[in-house]
C-alpha cells in the first residue's frame, strides 16, 4: 500500500454553541477556504472527497450533496461517512484508503456539525433507541426499567455504568475525573478553536458543578457545539509536490463490539468499562505502524472523550499506561502539556465537540503537533509520534489512527 | 387490552423533532429585500451569472459571490405542474382547489425561481410564457412577501 500523509487542515474559525450568522453549507465553507488558504491549493488539486457528520443531528438528508458547491465538490467523486461520534476519524480512514489503493492522489475531508439547528439528544434517542430494543432480549422491561432512569440523562446516564466501573477497577476517585476535567479545560484555554475554556480550572471548581448521573457532574460533560474541520491527504508523490511537510499516517484500525455491550445493558460482558474494542483496536494499529511500546515510542496523544473519566480510562485500554496506572500520571503531572505523556493538549473531545469533527480532530490535532503547528497548545516535548483515538457508534465503537513525521517504510 | 396473537414489542417513541434552520446571511438580505419589493440575486466574479435567491457560491466556478444585485421583476415561465394539496406544518393535506406552481426565469438571471402562478389556465400555460411578480400587501420579510407570478 501506498504511503498517505496529510498535508493541509483548516478549521472553522470558531468552535462555539451557536453560530447565528451562517447556514450549514456556509459554515462548512469556511474550514474549506481555511484549508486552501492554509495549504496554497485549491479545487483543482482535489481528486476526490469524503465527508461526515452525525446521522439525524441536524435534521438534514445528505448534507454532502446538499452542501455540495460548498465544499469545491462538484464533478468530483463524494462519499459520506456516518459511524457516530467516530464519523470524522472513519472519513479520514475512508480518504487513505481512496491514496493507499492507488486509486486517487489527493482527496480532501470534510466533516462538521452545527448541533445548535437541531436537538443533539433526540439525535441521539434516535441512535440510542434501536439500542434499547436489544434489552428486549435480556428480558428488562424497557417502560420502566432502571435502563431508562439512567438514559433519562441522556448520554450522560448511559456513560455513568462505565464511569463507576473505571473507578472501581482503577481505584481512582472522583476527585481524579474532577482533576482530568480541570487539565483539559486549561489546555482549551490555549487553543482558538476549543470552545469551552477555563484557564483557571481546578478540580475543585470541577467538584462544585452538579453532579448528573453519579460519578458524571455537569463539569465533566462536553459541550454541543457548532464547527467544521477540512483535511487533505496526498500520496507521498503528491505531498513531495504540494506540500512543506506532512503527518503520515503510519497504522489504523477500527474495532466494534456487540451493540449492546459498553453501556447500559452489558449482554456477556460484566465490565461497562471493558471496551475490547479499543485494546483490539489499537493493538492491530500499533502492529501496522511497527510500534512494540507504545509507552516509549508515543510522544503525545488526543482521546476522544465526550467525558473526562474516558481520558483516564483510554490511556489505560490503549496501552498508554498500565491498569490502574492512568489517575496516578495524572496526580503525577505527566499528563499536562508539558509532561511526559501529554494528552489532549488541544483540550479534547470534553471541552469542544462538533460530533462530525470530534474524532477528525484528534487526527488533525496530533497532526499540528507533529507539524509544530499547534500554537500555544503545541507540547513542550519534541512529536515523531502521536496516538489518536476515536470512540462512538453504539459506545462499543473504536477508530486508531496513528501518525508520525516521516513517511513508513516497507 | 387484548393480548396479542403473536409476542411481539410495539414501542411508541414520542420524539418531537424541532430544527432551528438558520438561513444565513444571504437569505437574510434575500428577505430584507423582500420589504423593499426588490428581489436579489448574487453575480458570480467568475462567470458572470446571476443566480436568485442570492447565494454564496458558484459552484461551477468555486468562486464566491460577494456581489448582490437587483433583479428584474418580470420573467418567462419555464416549466409548471399543478398541485392539489398543501404541506401544513409537515403535514400533507387537500388545497382549497388546484393551483399553479412555475418555474420562472427573472430577466437578466441564469437561475430558476419557484413561484406560485395566478392567473394561467393550463391550456394558456407554456414555456416562454411571460409573466410578474405580485407582492403581499402588507411586507413583513418573509419567504411569503412574494405572493405569486401572473401574466404580463
Amino acid at each position: 500500500m501506498r504511503n498517505v500523509g496529510i498535508i493541509g487542515i483548516g478549521y472553522t474559525p470558531v468552535f462555539v454553541s451557536k453560530r447565528k450568522d451562517v447556514n450549514i453549507a456556509e459554515m462548512i465553507s469556511e474550514a474549506v477556504e481555511d484549508c486552501f488558504a492554509n495549504t496554497g491549493l485549491g479545487p483543482d488539486d482535489i481528486d476526490a472527497m469524503v465527508f461526515g457528520n452525525m446521522h439525524t443531528f441536524e435534521g438534514v438528508n445528505m448534507p454532502h450533496l446538499w452542501a455540495a458547491d460548498y465544499i469545491a465538490s462538484l464533478g468530483k467523486p463524494v462519499m459520506r461517512i456516518a459511524t457516530g461520534g467516530t464519523t470524522g476519524m472513519s472519513a479520514i480512514h475512508a480518504a487513505y484508503y481512496h491514496i493507499a489503493s492507488g486509486l486517487h492522489d489527493v482527496v480532501m475531508v470534510v466533516c462538521f456539525e452545527k448541533q445548535s439547528e437541531g436537538d443533539s439528544q433526540v439525535g441521539l434517542m434516535g441512535i440510542v433507541t434501536p439500542e434499547i430494543m436489544a434489552m428486549l432480549q435480556a428480558g428488562i422491561d424497557i417502560s420502566g426499567s432502571s435502563g431508562m432512569g439512567a438514559l433519562a440523562g441522556g448520554s450522560a446516564g448511559a456513560i455513568s455504568f462505565q464511569a463507576s466501573s473505571y473507578l472501581a477497577r482503577s481505584g481512582a476517585g472522583i476527585e481524579h475525573i474532577d482533576g482530568m476535567a480541570a487539565l483539559e479545560r486549561r489546555n482549551a484555554a490555549k487553543n482558538p478553536y476549543a470552545h469551552l475554556k477555563d484557564a483557571n480550572a481546578t478540580a475543585e471548581s470541577v467538584a462544585r458543578t452538579a453532579l448528573i448521573s453519579y460519578p458524571i457532574r455537569f463539569g465533566h460533560i462536553c459541550p454541543t457545539s457548532d464547527g467544521a474541520t477540512v483535511a487533505i491527504l496526498a500520496s507521498e508523490e503528491k505531498a513531495a509536490e504540494l506540500a512543506d511537510g506532512a503527518a503520515w499516517i503510519h497504522g489504523l484500525a477500527n474495532c466494534a463490539s456487540d451493540a449492546s455491550a459498553g453501556n447500559i445493558l452489558e449482554g456477556v460482558i460484566t465490565d461497562p468499562a471493558e471496551q475490547m474494542p479499543c485494546q483490539l483496536a489499537a493493538k492491530q494499529a500499533f502492529e501496522r505502524a511497527g510500534i512494540k511500546d507504545p509507552k516509549k515510542e508515543i510522544d503525545c496523544v488526543e482521546i476522544y472523550n465526550g467525558f473526562a473519566h474516558q481520558t483516564l480510562m483510554f490511556l489505560e485500554k490503549l496501552g498508554m499506561c498500565e491498569v490502574g496506572e492512568a489517575h496516578k500520571l495524572l496526580d503525577a503531572g505527566e499528563l499536562e502539556i508539558n509532561g511526559r505523556c501529554p494528552v489532549n493538549a488541544s483540550g479534547g473531545v470534553v471541552s469542544t465537540n462538533a460530533i462530525g469533527t470530534s474524532a477528525m480532530n484528534r487526527v488533525t490535532e496530533c497532526a499540528l503537533q507533529i507539524l509544530g503547528q499547534a500554537g500555544e497548545h503545541q507540547v513542550e516535548k519534541d512529536v515523531h509520534k502521536a496516538l489518536s483515538h476515536g470512540w462512538g457508534g453504539l459506545m462499543q465503537y473504536v477508530t486508531i489512527t496513528v501518525l508520525a513525521d516521516k513517511p513508513r517504510k516497507g | 387490552m387484548e393480548a396479542p396473537a403473536e409476542n411481539f414489542f410495539t414501542p411508541v417513541v414520542p420524539l418531537d423533532f424541532v430544527y432551528n434552520y438558520r438561513v444565513g446571511p444571504y437569505i437574510e438580505r434575500y428577505l430584507r429585500g423582500f420589504k423593499d419589493k426588490k428581489i436579489l440575486g448574487s453575480k458570480c466574479p467568475g462567470c458572470g451569472k446571476v443566480v436568485v435567491p442570492a447565494r454564496m457560491y458558484c459552484g461551477p466556478c468555486n468562486r464566491r459571490m460577494e456581489e448582490l444585485v437587483e433583479v428584474s421583476q418580470e420573467g418567462s415561465l419555464e416549466n409548471y405542474t399543478i398541485g392539489h394539496v398543501i404541506l401544513e406544518k409537515g403535514a400533507i393535506k387537500p388545497a382549497k382547489g388546484p393551483y399553479m406552481l412555475g418555474l420562472i426565469n427573472l430577466d437578466g438571471t441564469d437561475s430558476l425561481l419557484l413561484g406560485r402562478v395566478e392567473g394561467v389556465s393550463v391550456a394558456a400555460a407554456k414555456p416562454g410564457l411571460r409573466v410578474k411578480a405580485v407582492w403581499k400587501e402588507e411586507l413583513d420579510g418573509d419567504f411569503k412577501d412574494l405572493d405569486h407570478f401572473e401574466p404580463v
